[in-house]
């Protein structure tokens, strides 16, 4: 019943249309699939937790004017009016900002002096409010206390004696067992750091590191050229105390220079290469498909008009209109079926190169699959409307003269 | 004018191999009507793109206005047809977007005269189909009978020596065909060179001379014209 | 001649309205997106030193960990140690040299009720000017001496000598940095090159500093880096304390560049850094082997990946894409010129040669591709103002189109209609014309 030996032949008779719709295709679905492994790689990167209450967060970052200058006390009334203020739950000083992509990190080692072999992890300088003001899940062991606190100068040679860490980078310390009460040392020296709590989960300040999540915090102030604050508000009221921040640190001391900032606003910044990546591969998947289905559109109703008379003929001599539309879905699915076998090896080849190139992710097959399908079935959709139209030909067609 | 010697044309496709003309041989004369019968599949059509120099012959000899257009590259054959040789054919074969000034313009264009001079021709051709009313017009606002002078006004405008005719009045009726006939007629009278293949056996016996093709070759010179057999094929 | 066939050209796309916009809008819309990822990164590959490249030299030595290369391209660390560099300064071999990196300011003026404000600054030797061409307004660099010694000398940019002076010559006047006097010896011109060339280390398309003060003040204010500091020991020579423990400590964060102008001297400097370096090995530092690197700035570019990965992977998408919409107007137009072949068998007839009818059907292609090319061009301000938006104002200095930009948009779509036109228009013109001039 499927006319397939003529369709052939007549395919074969406009084999450059169909060999052009078919390469279309197979470049589309070699992109496609590719972009959308990486799409969905970043989108899984944004969509990380941090394991924070990003959107109540504000940070505050100041720099005293004179060079002679109180840090330590100024900290100490900067908190307390900070933590006095309406809408505030919580504030604590830090040496950076999560997720701003400015920080520091150390390498830790299990053993005393040892030089290789070492975990390296982002390092936070934090007082005992710092693990509620970010609203980080302690999972085990207990946060600071004030007594664990201690005050340094930027160039004094001090070394905590407990630490925080995150869960993962618990994990690699001591793989397979609790940490708390566990030991470390922080470069080759003999200083034992205990560890004394776990957060369940920290991207700390550089999410695009190949370790974001290996995080450590002391409880310590390192004074210095400038300072950083972090507030947690009430659920709503971050704005609201986002506007007063910088009056109220530069009516406490007008001797300095106050910035104030968002957590989100990090956040989104930190992500905007990924954002870029997503946005972009997005719409490019989006124009190319529609660019395909809009070229085979243009191409079977072509195709349809050079063969009306011979449709009005297979009308007249009794063909139904389903026949005629099912011919050219039939066509149409034959061409899309070569194209996108051809791309599913382009798609391959091209994530190689992705792959050992541009240190892309590897295309896995179960998405490819999904990809060759969604343009399997646009195409179907694409052919659809002129198959219909040629299925609305009438017989008389055959007897007319042009 | 015309001189064709053992002409052979064959088509192939990829398992038969159909021979249009076969030591086809022919010789017209500068200021001939010649016309052109046979039955249909004979190799007419054949003929008149060899000799419009459409299509290139697969063996033999042609002469144009005395010289072999045998190896002729295919920008001096373009040259040749569009300075020496003009066409007529039955489905009139004006291009439908363009007007009936544009039209005539087109050979002119390859021609490459200027503005003024393109203008001119075209003018004076419509002039002498009686159309210059309409130059405005596209074709498919014009008869069939129009249509059809407006084709012979653009064969004329490079005046050229030798003009080439496909049926021109197949697709008219009588008055019209007529009308045509008597202008082609005209045409010869001011020493144009016209070739016309023809179906109709009242037209063929208005030319000084009458060419049969069977079976792609020539039949029989100077016979007597209007065969029954002919005038039913 | 060419007249005549864009005339026909317009006259052919309007008669199919629809399908000419069809092949308007892929080629436009190929061209938009190539454009905008184009322009982005022809923009992030800028060498604002092109003209000094062949003299410039970054220099890089290896003072890194013994157990371990350092994580960069070359294995070699981006920065050199407070020590190795002032060593480096000592020598007279290059014509310019510049020790420096970035630090911040708090700024305010005596007797002025303008806020305080904090500043970018960078803290470099005087020949920072001269070796990378910034152009200066009033005054000049610091002196020799204050290269090591502590002079509260600052160089203004021409923004902050507008923000603080509202731009008149402020040679002479003082400003508070960080609440001490520091005396303006110079003001710039507009200088502002992207990527930042000279110090790439965080963002490459941030812009210059506010401020620049000498080199020679480190120890009086306790400078750090605003910068990367990089360390893998956290030892240091005997007896340093304080301060003096980080600065002589094994951190690279000095950014180091010099201008050789010839052969000789290059090849003298790389004897001196082999020399400095062996001196060095012997007192028990550069373990590793014996390693430096002179980069030129566009080698510098290049190994800093100021153009990543994805920005590759983004250029070779929106080429693919590009490719696409090709391929689609090919069979588009092949559609169109077979529909249009009774037309080109009469010109056939009429005396057009294949060539005329190939140049015709080409050039009624490349008109397509200029009508795409002014749509892609607009679609290319609108991508690059999107990408502007997503960036969130850290690429308004490159995500911008230039003349040439506009005029390379014009040219790829014209370049990509001709391509797709190349072969429904060599199809046409072989077409046999006597086919279409019988009577269907």
């Amino acid at each position: 019943m499927f006319e397939l030996k003529p369709m052939l032949s007549a395919l074969w008779r406009n084999k450059v249309s169909a060999l052009l719709i078919a390469l279309q295709l197979a470049l589309t679905l070699a992109i496609v699939s590719n972009a959308s492994v990486i799409v969905k790689d970043r989108m899984e990167q944004v969509a990380r937790p941090t394991g924070m209450d990003v959107e109540n967060i504000i940070a505050a970052t100041y720099m005293p004017i004179p060079t002679e200058y109180d840090m330590a006390g100024a900290v100490v009334a900067d908190l307390d009016l900070l933590r006095s203020t309406p809408g505030v739950v919580d504030a604590s000083v830090t040496n950076q900002i999560p997720l701003s992509g400015s920080g520091s990190a150390g390498t830790y080692f299990t053993e005393p002096n040892q030089e290789i072999g070492g975990e390296n992890a982002n390092y936070y300088q934090v007082d005992s409010h710092f693990i509620n003001t970010l609203g980080l899940n302690l999972i085990e062991g207990r946060s600071f206390v004030p007594a664990d606190e201690h005050v340094i100068g930027p160039n004094d040679q001090y070394h905590s004696k407990m630490a925080v860490v995150s869960k993962q980078f618990a994990e690699k310390l001591y793989p397979g067992e609790s940490a708390i009460g566990k030991f470390f040392y922080s470069g080759a020296n003999d200083n034992p750091v205990e560890i004394i709590g776990v957060v369940e989960q920290h991207l700390g300040a550089w999410p695009g590191w190949s370790r974001a999540g290996n995080v450590v915090f002391f409880p310590l102030l390192v004074t210095g050229n400038h300072k950083r604050y972090l507030i947690r508000t009430e659920p709503g009221q971050r704005d609201e105390v986002f506007k007063k921040v910088e009056d109220l640190l530069n009516e406490r001391d007008p001797q300095r220079v106050v910035h104030v900032e968002t957590l989100s606003e990090n956040v989104q910044r930190t992500y905007i290469s990924d954002n870029i990546m997503i946005k972009v591969l997005s719409l490019v998947m989006a124009l190319l498909t529609f660019i395909v289905a809009l070229g085979i559109i243009g191409l079977t109703i072509f195709w349809i008009n050079q063969r009306t008379k011979q449709i009005g003929i297979r009308r007249a001599l009794g063909a139904t209109r389903a026949n005629i539309s099912r011919y050219f879905l039939v066509e149409n699915a034959l061409i899309a079926g070569t194209g996108l076998g051809l791309g599913t090896a382009g798609a391959l080849i091209i994530n190689q190169l992705m792959v050992s190139e541009f240190s892309q992710p590897a295309l896995t097959l179960p998405l490819l699959a999904v990809c060759a399908i969604v343009l399997l079935l646009v195409s179907i959709a694409a052919a659809l409307m002129p198959a219909m139209r040629a299925a609305n030909i009438s017989p008389a067609m055959a007897t007319r003269s042009v | 004018m015309l001189k064709m010697h053992n002409i052979r044309k064959s088509y192939r496709t990829d398992t038969i191999e159909t021979h249009a003309l076969r030591d086809f041989s022919l010789e017209v004369n500068e200021g001939e009507f010649v016309s052109v019968t046979g039955p249909s599949g004979s190799g007419k059509t054949t003929f008149l793109n060899i000799a419009g120099l459409l299509e290139t012959p697969t063996g033999g000899q042609y002469l144009l206005d005395g010289q072999e257009v045998g190896n002729l590259s295919d920008r001096d054959r373009s040259r040749l047809r569009n300075e020496k040789i003009g066409f007529i054919f039955q489905g009139f074969n004006l291009i439908p977007d363009l007007n009936l000034f544009d039209n005539i313009d087109v050979p002119l264009r390859y021609r490459g005269f200027n503005a003024k001079e393109r203008r001119r021709r075209i003018e004076k051709s419509l002039e002498q189909v009686g159309l210059s009313a309409r130059a405005k017009h596209l074709p498919a606002q014009l008869s069939g009978g129009q249509q059809q002078r407006v084709a012979i006004a653009r064969a004329l405008a490079g005046e050229p020596r030798f003009l080439l005719a496909d049926e021109p009045t197949g697709n008219l009726d009588s008055l019209m065909a007529r009308q045509v006939m008597e202008l082609l007629e005209f045409i010869n009278e001011w020493g144009t060179t016209i070739v016309m293949v023809t179906h109709d056996p009242d037209l063929a016996r208005r030319a000084q001379r009458n060419i049969q093709i069977v079976d792609g070759q020539v039949s029989d010179l100077r016979q007597s014209i209007a065969q029954p057999e002919i005038a039913s094929a | 001649m060419i007249g005549y066939y864009i005339s026909l050209a317009i006259r052919s796309l309007r008669g199919t309205p629809i399908l000419s916009a069809l092949m308007i809008a892929a080629i436009a819309v190929g061209v938009g997106a190539s454009m905008t990822v184009l322009t982005l990164n022809y923009m992030m590959s800028q060498n604002a030193l092109e003209h000094k490249d062949k003299v410039l030299y970054a220099v890089q030595l290896d003072s890194w960990d013994p157990n371990q290369a350092a994580d960069t391209a070359n294995e070699i660390p981006w920065q050199l140690t407070y020590p190795d560099a002032v060593a480096l300064l000592r020598s007279d071999i290059p014509t310019r040299q510049v020790a420096m990196h970035r630090f911040g300011f708090t700024v305010n003026l005596d007797e002025s009720d303008m806020r305080p404000f904090t500043a970018n600054t960078r803290v470099t030797t005087r020949d920072f000017f001269s070796l990378f061409d910034v152009p200066f307004e009033y005054g000049g660099t610091w002196n020799k001496e204050a290269d090591s010694a502590a002079v509260q000398s600052v160089v203004l940019s021409k923004e902050t000598n507008e923000k603080l002076f509202g731009g008149e010559n402020s040679v002479g006047k003082v400003v508070q940095l960080n609440g001490e006097p520091f005396t303006v010896v110079g003001v710039l011109k507009h200088w502002n090159p992207s990527p930042k060339i000279y110090d790439l280390n965080n963002n490459p398309f941030a812009d210059s500093e506010e401020l620049y003060i000498p080199f020679g003040l480190h120890r009086k204010y306790e400078i750090y880096s605003w910068g990367n500091t990089n360390g893998w020991t956290s030892s240091a020579p005997e007896g340093a304390e304080g301060y003096e423990r980080f600065l002589l400590g094994e951190h690279v964060w000095i950014q180091f560049w010099v201008e050789l102008d010839s052969a000789e001297q290059k090849e003298a400097y790389e004897q001196f850094l082999t020399g400095y370096i062996r001196e060095q090995k012997e007192q028990g530092r550069f373990e590793r082997p014996l390693k430096f690197a002179l980069s030129h700035p566009s080698e510098w570019l290049v190994l800093n990946e100021v153009l990543g990965n994805d920005n590759r992977v983004l250029g070779w998408a929106s080429l693919a894409f590009l490719l696409v919409c090709v391929v689609n107007a090919v069979a588009l137009l092949l559609a169109k010129f077979l529909r249009k072949a009774p037309e080109a068998g009469v010109r056939r007839a009429l005396g057009a040669s294949r060539n005329a009818i190939f140049t015709q059907h080409l050039i009624e292609s490349s008109c397509i591709g200029v009508l795409g090319g002014l749509l892609g061009i607009i679609l290319a301000l609108a991508g690059l103002t999107g990408i502007r938006a997503l960036a969130m104002g850290q690429v308004d200095q490159i995500a911008t189109m230039n003349w040439e930009m506009m005029l390379a948009a014009v040219g790829l779509a014209i370049f990509a209609s001709i391509l797709a036109g190349l072969y429904p228009a060599w199809r046409i013109s072989r077409t046999n014309p006597s086919v279409y001039l019988k009577t269907q």
